[in-house]
């Protein structure tokens, strides 16, 4: 969350003769972050971020704190002035102007003050001046105040028109589901249930608690009296509220990161003064203080050796204790363990010793720590890994003039047809509602997008395909499957073209490959194993794709090594005439399977249905004679005659 | 002058032609024979001095000879410009006949880089699923249901039902989620994990797009100090951004590591002067932490005994403070613009 700091209501907290610029580059090295310092007049404004654990630091007062604790480290000396307490009022259980039955389980700590006469208007000029620099709107007095209680001590507030609390009762309780409220702003709300909410003593709702008081019991210009209300809220009930309202201010952020029960008394006792000072008003002596289970002191034991170890130098005692308490953690020594005292605005973010270890670690400075690489044992990799493999075959594809795309894995619905594939609960828009469980619309749609180049192109991805847990594979009730798939699309290329880059790639990867002609295309196979498939998708552009791990699982690390024949071979050429829809493959490989001594068997030429192959007949062992050729010669052609019905010309 | 005449002056010439081995040579029997005051010429002069009936024939064998003597003039010129060593007309700047050139893509480079520097220290390159269990992804990272900090995290859910134990489906936000699942596998420490992968947030403007890529280390071993963490990532910072570059950690919050760290790296630009393009000589480079002991108790991980530090960072946003590439929306990089990807 971020928070905007004058520098001026800074130094109100804090005494130091840092400059701006100094402040904010120290609180950023260790503290909270000061992303920018805005010069606003004479002032300076500080934005600062500040973590969600770090809530005690979400006002200035808590900015001021951090600063007194980090700027002697740099040298500059600073101190932290507290907010003023006042010794004529006292804080009692009971008081006569209010009568209230509270759940303690929604509210640790109850505070209420009745301020009789005041007087509404406009805001003096140092606190409209104040208000601005962090970006509030201004009302009118008593609205400013309870908001300047809350930016400058990180504590909401609230103010009632005690003359609209119906009978002096406050009752405050879990919402049941379906009851509304009308907020400050206007707006109106049906409660989910469980919301924190105070009914009066007619059973109106008049505040939703820690996010907005109720309209009808607002501040307004003819208010004589006002009741300021300072509490600690269930901040796990807060944000619940506030996530099932989509429903948000300033307050509830607050509330929802579990304030500091003990920062009620100063606030209370700040609002009681400016309430005097501002509005002429005159607070009762006693405040009503429901805190059935005051703040017990939390401690944690650590050991020199632990702070040390992990943080990697030989800090002193002496260092380490005055580190702590110059951030309020009282510390005592017994040896080489150190008791810690948690300071209460502390106790809902440090709870173990790494906690301690930060605050020390931060205080010395990350900046102040050597650097060195770990020592110790190199761990095994796994036995198999798919990088590797992965960045050969997009290499491979990249010098055959291919071009890498990455597509979004999600998906608009026309992209997964009829087919089961994973929804988003909220996708970002129709665009991207499914998870894909292919790559060819992803590949189709990049390839359209270039339908205005003027040179045939090769688009190529390899990604994931999230394929659903259904019956069979894998288990119901899992995690998707996740597939890592290659796949290409060409356009204006050849049938060819294409066909012999995915046959190269196999052949790099030291595969066989058969096409088995199917729908458009051809399912690859090697033996058995179904490896992808290649797909026309129209007169431009074919497309391909690849399970990754079945390739890389049958791809062989090395090609086989062929001695290299002794005796040269013989070489002719054999045309013939085939029927109509003959697949030249199935011919291929046939009559290369036919003879070990045919060493080769290609297509040179096609006219029509005559085909033309150039034949290698080859024998390691000798020299064939022109007979031992005729016989083999003979088989090839009863073989294409009698299997294929081809005619020798 | 005869038509015997004519012959014999044309064959002299192409004998004197064949048999010159210098231009010079060639040029002085050029004038000779085909310059103004040139044999040829004088013959054509002599013409009128010729019956009538002769004067077409006689022409006619003029130009015939005048024709042979200039093509034999032209080819022995090719054949002495050859000679000399000289050769033929050469032309070095004609455009040229390319292999058609392939692109990787940035991320793709990006990732190598990355894995490559975290390999030379041993780290052991991973990837872990990006449609994950909550468990995974923030549960056992120290982030309850209802915690405030998930809301950092603009988490897309999965239309499906949640897992007993696990919770819900969702695309993995950080490559966090792997942090557990490595101490799953490798179980007793040493750990060295990089892993890369993709990660989702629902959002997309100029600087976020909803699928992107992060790296995510994770050590854990015994005594890993912070002065470890800082060691690790001054070394990538040298060698992936280069040798003068330097790291810093600020404080910072996670649930999942404590302490947590901002780290910034010294800009390239103005070597950590300031300038316009960084924050007072620094630029953000991303997360890290000493891991939680709780994340390594739910990881099966004994914290008294072992202790580690993590880092999670975009692949995206780191190459592009490298490289200095100025990209005004990122969400060019996800598009298939052959434009675009044939740059790199």
């Amino acid at each position: 969350m971020d928070i905007k700091v004058p520098d001026s209501w800074l130094r109100e907290y804090l005494e130091t003769p840092a400059k701006p610029s100094q402040i904010a580059q120290y609180l950023s090295l260790c503290g909270p972050s000061v992303e920018r310092v805005n010069k606003v007049g004479k002032d300076f404004v500080y934005e600062i971020e500040v973590t969600t654990n770090r809530v005690d630091s979400a006002g200035i007062f808590g900015i001021a704190r951090e600063a007194a604790a980090i700027l002697p480290r740099f040298n500059l000396s600073a101190k932290l002035i507290p907010p003023k307490v006042l010794s004529r009022h006292s804080f009692a259980s009971s008081v006569d102007y209010l009568k209230v039955k509270i759940d303690h389980s929604l509210c640790q700590r109850f505070t209420a003050v009745l301020i009789k006469d005041v007087q509404i208007k406009p805001s003096p000029e140092w606190m409209v001046d104040r208000l601005r620099k962090v970006g509030v709107k201004v009302i009118n007095n008593v609205v400013d105040i309870s908001n300047y209680l809350m930016y400058g001590l990180g504590q909401p507030t609230h103010t009632f028109d005690y003359d609209k609390i119906k009978n002096s009762i406050m009752i405050l309780r879990p919402a049941k589901k379906g009851e509304k409220i009308i907020t400050l702003d206007g707006k109106s709300h049906t409660l989910p249930g469980g919301d924190i909410i105070i009914v009066d003593g007619s059973g109106r709702l008049i505040d939703l608690a820690g996010i907005m008081g109720g309209q009808n019991s607002a501040v307004d210009n003819t208010t004589k009296n006002v009741l300021l209300f300072v509490q600690h809220y269930n901040p796990t009930q807060i944000r619940k509220t506030v996530m099932s309202l989509a429903y948000r201010t300033d307050a509830a952020t607050l509330f929802e990161k579990d304030l500091d029960p003990e920062g009620v008394t100063p606030t209370i006792q700040t609002g009681i003064e400016l309430l005097e000072k501002l509005t002429g008003g005159k607070a009762e002596d006693k405040i009503l203080d429901l805190y059935p289970y005051p703040y017990q002191v939390k401690k944690i034991n650590i050991t020199l050796d632990f702070i040390q170890t992990r943080l990697g130098i030989n800090i002193t005692k002496n260092e380490l204790s005055k580190i702590l308490l110059s951030l309020g953690f009282e510390n005592k020594w017994s040896g080489g363990k150190l008791e810690v005292d948690v300071p209460s605005w502390r106790s809902n973010d440090v709870n173990i010793s790494e906690d301690i270890l930060e605050e020390v670690a931060r205080l010395y400075g990350y900046h102040n720590l050597p650097s060195q690489i770990m020592p110790g044992i190199i761990p095994e990799p796994p036995e198999v890994t798919p990088f590797a493999y992965e960045l050969k075959v997009k290499q491979l594809l990249k010098g055959w003039g291919a071009v890498e795309v990455y597509t979004s894995s999600l998906v608009p619905q026309n992209f997964i047809g009829k087919d089961i594939a994973l929804k988003l609960k909220n996708p970002l828009g129709k665009e991207g509602e499914y998870l894909r469980i292919s790559l060819e619309p992803s590949l189709l749609t990049a390839a359209k997008q270039n339908s205005r180049a003027t040179n045939p192109f090769h688009l190529i991805e390899i990604a994931n395909v999230y394929l659903p847990a259904q019956a069979g594979l894998p288990r119901k009730g899992d995690l998707p499957e996740e597939k890592m798939m290659l796949a290409g699309i060409t356009a204006g290329f050849p049938f060819t073209q294409t066909k012999g880059l995915v046959e190269v790639l196999l052949a790099e990867l030291n595969m066989e490959a058969d096409f088995i002609p199917a729908n458009n295309g051809a399912i690859i196979k090697q033996g058995k194993t179904v490896l992808g498939q290649l797909k026309v998708i129209d007169d431009a552009r074919i497309y391909y794709e690849f399970d990754m791990a079945t390739l890389r699982n049958l791809s062989k690390p090395f090609s086989t090594f062929h001695p290299i024949p002794k005796y040269p071979g013989q070489i002719e050429d054999l045309s013939a005439i085939f029927p109509s829809r003959s697949l030249v493959g199935k011919v291929i490989k046939a009559i290369s399977a036919l003879d070990p001594q045919i060493a080769d068997f290609q297509l040179i030429d096609t006219y029509e249905n005559s085909k033309t192959f150039r034949v290698v007949y080859q024998n390691p062992d000798k020299t064939l004679t022109d007979n031992e050729v005729a016989k083999i010669r003979g088989k090839v052609i009863k073989t294409l005659a009698n299997k294929f019905g081809a005619r020798i010309k | 002058m005869s038509e015997e005449q004519i012959h014999n002056l044309r064959n002299e010439a192409l004998s004197l032609i064949m048999g010159t081995t210098t231009q010079e040579e060639l040029e002085n029997l050029r004038i000779n024979y085909l310059g103004r005051q040139g044999k040829i010429n004088q013959a054509t002069a002599e013409l009128k001095n010729l019956p009538a009936e002769k004067k077409s024939v006689v022409g006619k064998i003029i130009n015939d000879a005048k024709v042979a003597i200039e093509n034999a003039l032209f080819a022995q010129k090719e054949k002495l410009s050859t000679k000399d060593g000289q050769t033929t007309w050469f032309d070095p700047t004609i455009p040229s006949v390319q292999p058609q050139r392939g692109h990787l893509h940035l991320v793709t480079y990006a990732i190598e880089e990355i894995s490559q520097i975290f390999n030379h220290l041993g780290f052991v390159r991973v990837r872990y699923p990006e449609v994950e269990w909550d468990w995974f992804a923030f549960e056992s990272l120290n982030m309850p249901a209802s915690h405030p900090a998930r809301d950092e995290w603009e988490t897309f859910f999965v239309d499906t039902k949640s897992h007993p134990k696990y919770g819900n489906m969702v695309l993995t936000p950080h490559t966090s989620s792997g942090q557990v699942r490595e101490m799953e596998r490798v179980k007793m420490p040493p750990i060295r994990m990089i892993n890369i992968a993709k990660c989702y947030r629902r959002q997309s403007d100029v600087s976020h797009v909803p699928m992107f890529h992060q790296f995510e280390g994770l050590v854990v071993d015994k005594d890993i100090s912070i002065v470890h963490l800082k060691g690790t990532l001054d070394y990538f910072a040298r060698r992936f951004f280069g040798a003068s570059r330097k790291i810093r950690l600020r404080p910072y919050h996670f649930q999942f590591t404590e302490p947590s760290f901002e780290v910034d790296v010294s800009c390239g630009v103005c070597n950590g002067s300031g300038c316009k393009l960084c924050k007072a000589g620094w630029l953000e480079l991303g997360g890290a932490g000493m891991v939680h002991p709780n994340v390594l108790t739910n990881g099966g991980i004994d914290p008294s005994k072992f202790c580690g530090f993590a880092f999670g960072w975009g692949v995206e946003r780191t190459f592009m403070m490298k490289a200095g590439i100025k990209i005004d929306d990122i969400r060019i990089l996800y598009n298939a613009d052959l434009r675009f990807l044939k740059q790199f």
